[in-house]
């Protein structure tokens, strides 16, 4: 076998391996990512603010997306829409957690309000 | 590659990729949160998220000029855009953060206030309220210490003369033919001894009102009466403002034979007649 004919073989296993690989050899998704970013938001009570909830109802669309695209061989796909599925996962904490902070420092200053209203007399 | 690309193109399979077509809603959208977290408030409190935000954008962005898959070029920028928001949300809580606590500290440093203030009020109403206790003590001290100056008073004079308590005040009864020679309205020598041991227990009560009345007998008439009685009561009311007595407190008056205390036909009747009353005012009359 010549060079030219060693070099092809190699080149034609290679892209078979390749072919493989792109056309359903099916590597098992990682959805544990996903899967504990949604779990996390739903926690921390991300149903309960609309725009936390929004996101947190995205995440599980996009990752049984992701399932539906890894089951028709559709790897790449479904690798991509399980980083979203991540993303709107993240993001559904961060807004839930966003919500409790905003209500409790509204009712720190409101506590300072009902401070002074009740003291009126003695701090003016 | 361009001899691939074109053809693309000329088909209209809407590849996004560029070939001077629109980008993708996605990428437009990404582009948008990232410009809006980077020009806040979050650039500065959140600069490590802003930060990831715009590695997720320039790998959106490379996807696209690179002319990567529609599906991934769509799938980056929709992370990107997320990313953004992300950092938008996390700048959020750190602002609301620190509210937090500024107004927590607020309500301590407040609090403290408040209880300085009612702390301070508290002393000060203690202190007026003993002051207050304090003067009441002492009013309570001079009001007996007055009663007892008048009790004594009583007693002494009680001890120099007849004295008699009455609607009109304490009467101080001087017999005429004591002070007075008949008919006559010059004090006697004896008399004035005796005036001035009136006068020093009438000097212990001298904001006290005086009226002096001068009473003859029957005998002789009325005018002449009023015009002896007058005198005699004139007499003793000078003697007792040379003795220090107060000009506007004593009055004097004459009322003849008018109000007698004893029957007039009898010698002695006559002699309990002539007389000259000294009325000390209750104390309700103190002020003229």
């Amino acid at each position: 076998m010549t060079l030219t004919s060693k070099t092809g073989t190699r080149v034609i296993a290679a892209t078979a391996l390749l072919a493989l690989w792109g056309c359903g050899s099916d590597p098992a998704l990682r959805t544990e990512a996903s899967a504990s970013g949604i779990r996390a938001a739903e926690e921390v009570g991300a149903n309960e603010v609309p725009r936390a909830s929004l996101h947190l109802q995205l995440a599980k669309e996009e990752l049984a997306k992701a399932k539906k695209l890894s089951a028709d061989g559709e790897n790449a796909q479904a690798a991509s829409m399980l980083s979203r599925s991540e993303a709107d996962a993240e993001l559904a904490v961060a807004l839930s957690r966003e919500d409790a902070e905003k209500t409790e420092s509204q009712a720190a200053v409101e506590r300072v309000h009902q401070l002074r209203q009740d003291n009126k007399l003695l701090l003016d | 590659m361009i001899k691939f690309i074109l053809p693309v193109c000329l088909t209209g399979v809407g590849v996004f990729s560029g070939c001077g077509s629109t980008p993708p809603a996605e990428l437009v959208s990404a582009r948008e949160a990232y410009r809006h977290v980077s020009v806040g408030e979050a650039g500065k409190v959140a600069p490590a998220e802003v930060h990831v935000a715009g590695l997720a954008l320039a790998k959106a962005e490379k996807a696209y000029k690179d002319e990567a898959e529609a599906f991934r070029i769509r799938d980056l920028s929709y992370i990107a855009q997320r990313k953004a928001e992300l950092a938008g949300a996390i700048a959020s809580i750190t602002i609301q953060q620190k509210g937090q606590a500024d107004a927590n500290k607020t309500f301590v440093d407040t609090q403290g206030k408040v209880l300085n203030q009612a702390k301070g009020d508290l002393s000060a109403t203690q202190t007026a309220l003993m002051e207050t206790a304090r003067l009441a003590a002492e009013a309570e001290k001079d009001k007996l210490a007055a009663e007892q100056r008048a009790r004594d008073a009583q007693a002494a004079l009680a001890r120099l003369a007849a004295v008699k308590e009455e609607p009109r005040g304490v009467v101080i009864t001087l017999s005429g033919s004591v002070l007075f020679a008949s008919n006559q309205t010059v004090l006697l020598g004896e008399a004035r001894t005796k005036l001035d041991q009136v006068a020093a227990v009438l000097l212990t009560t001298r904001e006290r009102n005086i009226t002096i009345e001068g009473h003859t007998d029957s005998q002789g008439s009325d005018s002449h009466n009023m015009t002896l009685s007058q005198g005699r009561a004139d007499a003793v009311r000078s003697y007792l403002i040379e003795r220090g007595y107060e000009a506007d407190r004593i009055q004097a008056h004459g009322l003849g034979e008018g109000t007698p205390i004893a029957d007039n036909a009898s010698a002695e009747g006559r002699a309990n007649n002539r007389r000259v009353e000294i009325i000390i005012a209750p104390e309700a009359h103190t002020s003229n």
